[in-house]
């Protein structure tokens, strides 16, 4: 039984490509990515934790280094795929009270995963979340995009199905501001199945998650950036307005990923909701 | 080379560059744009700087550039040719790659994002035109798999009712005998026959006679609960199949069932009154067959009808059954092949492109002594278990090439006409098959590309392996190789691939509900699909109406074959009938 249990840990975690640093007695704090990358976008946030908590990170299947041969079209035809492989995270690890920081889609994935275990989250903090992208008629709700807009994103992912496939992909030249970084990084950052990325930004961008917000049990962070394409304020309002257990932060940062652009500013954020919240 | 050049040069370098030159701040914001590309997307300088990069982008692009390019600079400081549009001052889009590289915050000032951005019009049509085909080899596997699945349900069950039919029936049954015995009970069929059907359907119509057929089997399904399978076997015949403890409890269930069916319904507004006459057998031992049983119900369900109908009647494994019969048929058969009184009669066959007569389908006739004019359906089957199937194989063969060689001297058209031949399931493992059409060809010195042999679905199904033996000699032949009656078996394209096929025939009883049957339609089109997926002609048998013949050109149908341009023919009214209808109009019977 031991050694099964330890072939099904194994199997996850090689799935996921689960990475874990920091401090090992430390509490938990697991990062989840979101559309359009992988863990290495975390790097620029980690040191601001990395002495006190023990870090957890990992790739959606599809993305960075995870198994691609394990993407299944019907399992991650929907978010609850993702939630399920997320809490296999937790259960292989045997990880208790996360701290969850998610990022966009991903926001989405952890509403889903603290819904179905809650007792496995003390956390959570939602990166740039949105529920829905496109605008709902029906109700009037605002997303930012139309469906017209998501057929396009689905043509632009086309364009570049070439820069995507990892052999056919051009080589970045590189920097030569930024040494430190090794040329596998710069090559692999955030490559993706072409395939994979376009059923990916599907079932991103065609979720609806608003429905179930309000059975959220757990205490969240939303971190709203300005001038975010894929998370505009009234987004943030709405999300706030609907997970009951909220705090909202505005940050300074622009853009949608507050963590690679003003980490600083994120990460500090982040530490003053985890000392002060109740 | 030891002059460096001065300020100058490197301003017209950036200014002049074959290829647009930006700089951004982290959010994307232009700070400094060249000439080359002030001029190439059309906007003032004044306009485009300030101004996000990104907003002269279409939106797909820009959620791409905000979920992936921003995040990529600002953690590796880099990207190399990203595929995006830019939409220039009139609107239009243009094609372009992506370079840009970020220098980080330092000493107070800003991070810098270089941009290179140069047009890739060629290089974006090659890559759409690759990525299109991509998508559409995908979505044409897909769709295939989909039709085969579909096509597969379809296969084994009645459109009408739901029920299995007679090929789902056996699988079924064969996945629930794998699964298990069910002790000590022992299988029995029950064989339904409604009485007086026909009178519904020709006082109320078909629709009536439709709806009276869903209503009897939802009463069937529900009275018959529990681990039987109900299936109708065609028009108002069903048959319920279960273990039983004996016959008594079989008989039970029968007596059961006409109680549930007597009930009136109601049928377009009428209250009908229906009625069955039910035959019940209770397998003999566990080597009893499914066909075996349905075989000795059905005969005594006619018993029931003879005795009065509305009562079940309950076969008995001693009473004497038309084996006897069959005997003195065989001897009849021998020697009908013997003293030559079998026929062979000829339909055309269209293409349905040019409605020309593109063939014939050679198809053997009995003159019985006392019966009449017999069709193969009367006496193939017979012949297939008793091996005189062999002698009146070959016999129909060289009847028929005889024929083309007479068709042949006679007129231009008869010289390219195709000669479709049946061969049976036994003929399929004879090992002399092969030699014999060899002869038979040699004998008339007949192109074998005009000769086309036909098999059943089930017959290929029986042996694949020595199926696919004898075809890849047949083909090596030079003749062409048809599957019969396909959708009535396993409709498997899979193995469908592996033999050298040129054509698939599809069953007539989906043509016949084609236009009034959705359930059909689905399955012709499948099928027609099917065909063209791999490669091979789709021909269907038993059009009967304009209408049928109309729909199978629509669908994409090759060639057609039926009643509406011709019934079989005897060879001298066949060559009239090809003489009159050599115009190329759409043919009529």
């Amino acid at each position: 039984m031991v050694e099964a249990a330890t072939a099904a840990v194994s199997t996850v975690i090689r799935r996921n490509n689960v990475t874990v640093s920091g401090r090992a007695d430390g509490p938990v704090m697991m990062f989840a990515h979101g559309y359009g990358c992988d863990q290495d976008m975390w790097r620029r946030l980690l040191p601001y934790f990395a002495d006190d908590y023990r870090l957890v990170l990992f790739d959606h299947v599809g993305a960075g280094h995870s198994d691609v041969d394990a993407y299944d079209r019907e399992k991650y035809g929907s978010l609850n795929g993702y939630a399920a492989d997320l809490l296999e995270i937790c259960e292989s690890l045997q990880l208790k009270d996360v701290i969850l920081v998610a990022h966009s889609v991903s926001a989405m994935i952890a509403v889903i995963a603290a819904i179905q275990e809650p007792e496995q989250f003390s956390r959570l903090i939602l990166v740039a979340p949105s529920p829905r992208y496109t605008n709902d008629s029906a109700d009037g709700y605002v997303g930012g995009f139309s469906q017209e807009d998501i057929e396009g994103l689905l043509a632009s992912l086309d364009s570049n199905y070439f820069a995507w496939a990892e052999a056919l992909a051009p080589m970045a030249m590189g920097n030569p501001e930024t040494p430190e970084l090794s040329e596998e990084l710069r090559s692999s950052f955030c490559r993706t199945n072409p395939s994979i990325a376009r059923h990916f930004a599907r079932v991103t961008f065609l979720s609806d998650t608003r429905q179930v917000l309000g059975r959220v049990p757990t205490d969240c962070l939303i971190l709203q950036c300005s001038d975010d394409l894929l998370a505009p304020p009234e987004v943030g309002t709405y999300v706030h307005q609907h997970l009951e257990r909220s705090s909202l932060v505005q940050l300074q940062a622009t853009g949608h990923c507050p963590h690679v652009s003003a980490p600083k500013a994120t990460a500090e954020a982040i530490l003053q909701y985890l000392a002060f919240s109740p | 080379m030891t002059d460096t050049p001065g300020r100058g040069h490197f301003e017209a370098l950036f200014n002049q560059a074959p290829c647009g030159y930006l700089m951004t701040d982290d959010g994307g914001r232009i700070t400094a744009v060249n000439d080359t590309f002030v001029s190439w997307t059309g906007y003032g300088r004044s306009h485009l700087l300030g101004s996000q990069l990104q907003s002269l982008m279409p939106i797909g692009d820009q959620i791409l550039y905000s979920t992936h390019c921003i995040p990529q600079l600002g953690i590796t400081g880099a990207v190399s040719e990203i595929a995006v549009e830019i939409v220039g001052a009139k609107g239009e889009r243009r094609a372009a790659l992506l370079s840009a590289s970020r220098s980080p915050a330092s000493d107070g000032e800003p991070a810098v994002v270089r941009v290179i951005i140069f047009s890739a019009h060629e290089r974006r049509m090659y890559e759409q035109e690759l990525v299109a085909a991509l998508r559409a080899a995908e979505e044409s596997e897909a769709r295939r798999a989909e039709a085969e699945k579909e096509l597969q349900h379809l296969a084994l069950h009645d459109a009408l009712t739901g029920l299995p039919n007679r090929a789902g029936l056996k699988s079924e049954l064969d996945q629930q005998l794998a699964g298990g015995s069910a002790g000590a009970d022992r299988l029995a069929v029950l064989f339904i026959d409604l009485d007086h059907f026909k009178a519904v359907n020709d006082s109320l119509g078909h629709a009536a006679g439709d709806e009276l057929l869903v209503s009897v089997a939802q009463r069937l399904l529900s009275a018959a609960a529990g681990t039987n399978t109900v299936a109708r076997l065609s028009g108002d015949e069903f048959v319920v199949v279960d273990a039983f403890a004996g016959p008594t409890e079989a008989t039970g269930l029968a007596a059961g069932l006409l109680e549930v069916l007597k009930t009136p319904m109601q049928i377009e507004g009428l209250e009908i009154v229906t009625s069955a006459s039910i035959g019940v057998a209770v397998a003999k031992n566990a080597g009893e067959t499914l066909e075996d049983l349905i075989r000795r119900a059905d005969i005594a369900m006619y018993r029931a009808k003879e005795l009065g109908r509305s009562r079940w009647e309950l076969h008995e494994p001693a009473e004497s059954d038309p084996t006897v019969d069959r005997l003195r048929a065989l001897g009849e058969l021998r020697s009908g092949i013997r003293e030559g009184a079998l026929r062979v009669h000829y339909q055309p066959r269209i293409d349905l492109r040019t409605w020309r007569t593109s063939g014939v389908e050679a198809l053997v006739r009995w003159q019985h002594p006392t019966r009449g004019l017999l069709p193969p359906s009367e006496f193939i089957t017979m012949a297939e278990e008793s091996g005189l199937v062999r002698p009146l194989g070959a016999w129909v063969l060289g009847e028929t090439l005889k024929q083309a060689d007479n068709w042949r001297g006679e007129g231009p058209g008869g010289a390219s006409l195709e000669f479709a031949v049946n061969l049976s399931a036994r003929q399929l493992n004879d090992p002399e098959l092969v030699p014999m059409v060899e002869a038979a060809l040699r004998l008339r010195s007949i192109d074998p590309a005009l000769l086309l042999l036909e098999i059943t679905e089930t017959a290929l199904m029986a042996d694949p392996a020595a199926a696919l033996e004898s075809l890849t000699a047949l083909k090596n032949l030079g003749v062409g190789l048809a599957v019969d009656d396909f959708g009535t078996g396993y409709s498997s394209l899979t193995y469908l691939k592996k033999f050298p096929i040129d054509e698939l025939k599809i069953d007539q009883s989906f043509i016949n509900g084609l236009g009034s049957d959705s359930g059909d339609s689905a399955i012709v089109g499948s099928c027609i699909d099917l065909a063209h997926a791999v490669g091979i002609r789709a021909v269907a048998e038993g059009v009967e109406t304009p209408g049928q013949a109309h729909t199978l050109k629509a669908m994409g149908c090759d060639l057609a074959q039926g009643y509406h341009f011709a019934r079989p023919l005897p060879a001298p009214l066949l060559k009239e009938w090809l003489d009159a209808n050599a115009g190329g109009e759409p043919a009529c019977a």
